[in-house]
């Protein structure tokens, strides 16, 4: 969906933002969005601060609220999707198969055939 | 620190606590509010142990926690293995939707730097047996659906065997993210993050938790 998204905008995305949480996926504030992720997925209450003052530095309490809820979000649908052994068509699966290579998520326990 | 957030996501996020407290199609609310607890103890843990324990010793409770912190781990045969030991289907489902109407406000509460919310009192009643008129089972998911079964995406179909637990889901999709019908639309965005800064937020998290879908 990041690739699908960034295309459609004009502004191809580097997937190494998402892969590896490093640089700004080509976009703006992607590095404070990346590490505003990280900070929220994980449990150093320190780090999570120091992104989200960053943030909000950089874009605005508005911003970095939207963000919250979309981090929520998937959060959320992550969980929808593991909990309930949500799994592509066959034939939505072939087509997504190149992006999945490049993401290097073939080998994640969620990769359901 | 006072933020200011949007009136439709605390709406949302005010409505899913008090649907966990109401009784549930198989739960009552006090069943379904301590699910709930242990979801956000096993999300907000900085240590919650492997994902194959049973840190409970109940069925609910341990799928509970396994979906809240460790969702990219289950397999269809802890699934099976799970119902085989005697969690109706349904149930699962019941404890995915609580867990998926818990998990947001808490983290999105510790995202923006909020107190985080609390459990609403439990609420008198019976489980209602509220279920989709027909249900099938799914190529697309493990649980059982509202029939008929996969003519959606499997994302959409999961939780529809339970019709409350489904319109929990979407209507905090709807204020977290975005409708369907904005959905539609690759530009769409709220005039703050453009949608590909969306889809970095949304991917990144993913990867994270292992969230091949």
């Amino acid at each position: 969906m990041l690739s699908w998204s960034s295309s459609d905008a004009g502004n191809p995305a580097d997937l190494a933002a998402i892969i590896d949480g490093e640089g700004d996926g080509g976009l703006p504030l992607g590095r404070e969005l990346v590490a505003f992720t990280d900070g929220i997925t994980g449990y150093d209450d320190d780090a999570l601060d120091a992104a989200r003052a960053r943030l909000v530095e950089a874009a605005g309490e508005h911003f970095m609220v939207d963000a919250a809820a979309i981090a929520a979000n998937f959060e959320m649908m992550t969980r929808v999707a593991d909990g309930t052994g949500a799994r592509f068509p066959a034939e939505s699966a072939a087509a997504r198969a190149p992006l999945d290579e490049r993401l290097g998520i073939r080998g994640f326990v969620s990769a359901r055939p | 620190m006072t933020i200011a957030i949007r009136d439709d996501l605390v709406d949302a996020h005010r409505a899913s606590l008090v649907h966990i407290a109401a009784p549930g199609a198989h739960f009552d609310s006090a069943r379904r509010l301590r699910i709930a607890q242990v979801a956000i103890d096993a999300y907000l843990a900085a240590d919650a142990g492997p994902p194959w324990a049973r840190p409970h010793g109940d069925l609910a409770l341990d799928v509970a926690h396994r979906v809240a912190r460790h969702a990219g781990t289950i397999t269809l045969e802890w699934y099976e293995q799970v119902i085989g030991d005697g969690l109706d289907p349904l149930e699962w489902v019941e404890i995915v939707g609580i867990v998926v109407a818990v998990v947001p406000p808490v983290a999105f509460a510790r995202a923006v730097g909020v107190p985080l919310p609390s459990l609403p009192a439990v609420v008198d009643g019976s489980p209602t047996g509220r279920e989709a008129s027909e249900l099938a089972p799914a190529t697309l998911n493990w649980v059982p659906v509202a029939a008929p079964a996969d003519q959606r995406a499997s994302v959409v179909q999961a939780l529809s065997a339970l019709p409350d637990e489904w319109d929990n889901l979407w209507r905090l999709a709807g204020a977290q993210y975005m409708s369907d019908q904005q959905m539609s639309d690759p530009q769409w965005n709220r005039g703050t993050l453009t949608r590909a800064q969306m889809e970095l937020v949304a991917g990144r998290l993913s990867l994270i938790r292992e969230c091949f879908f």
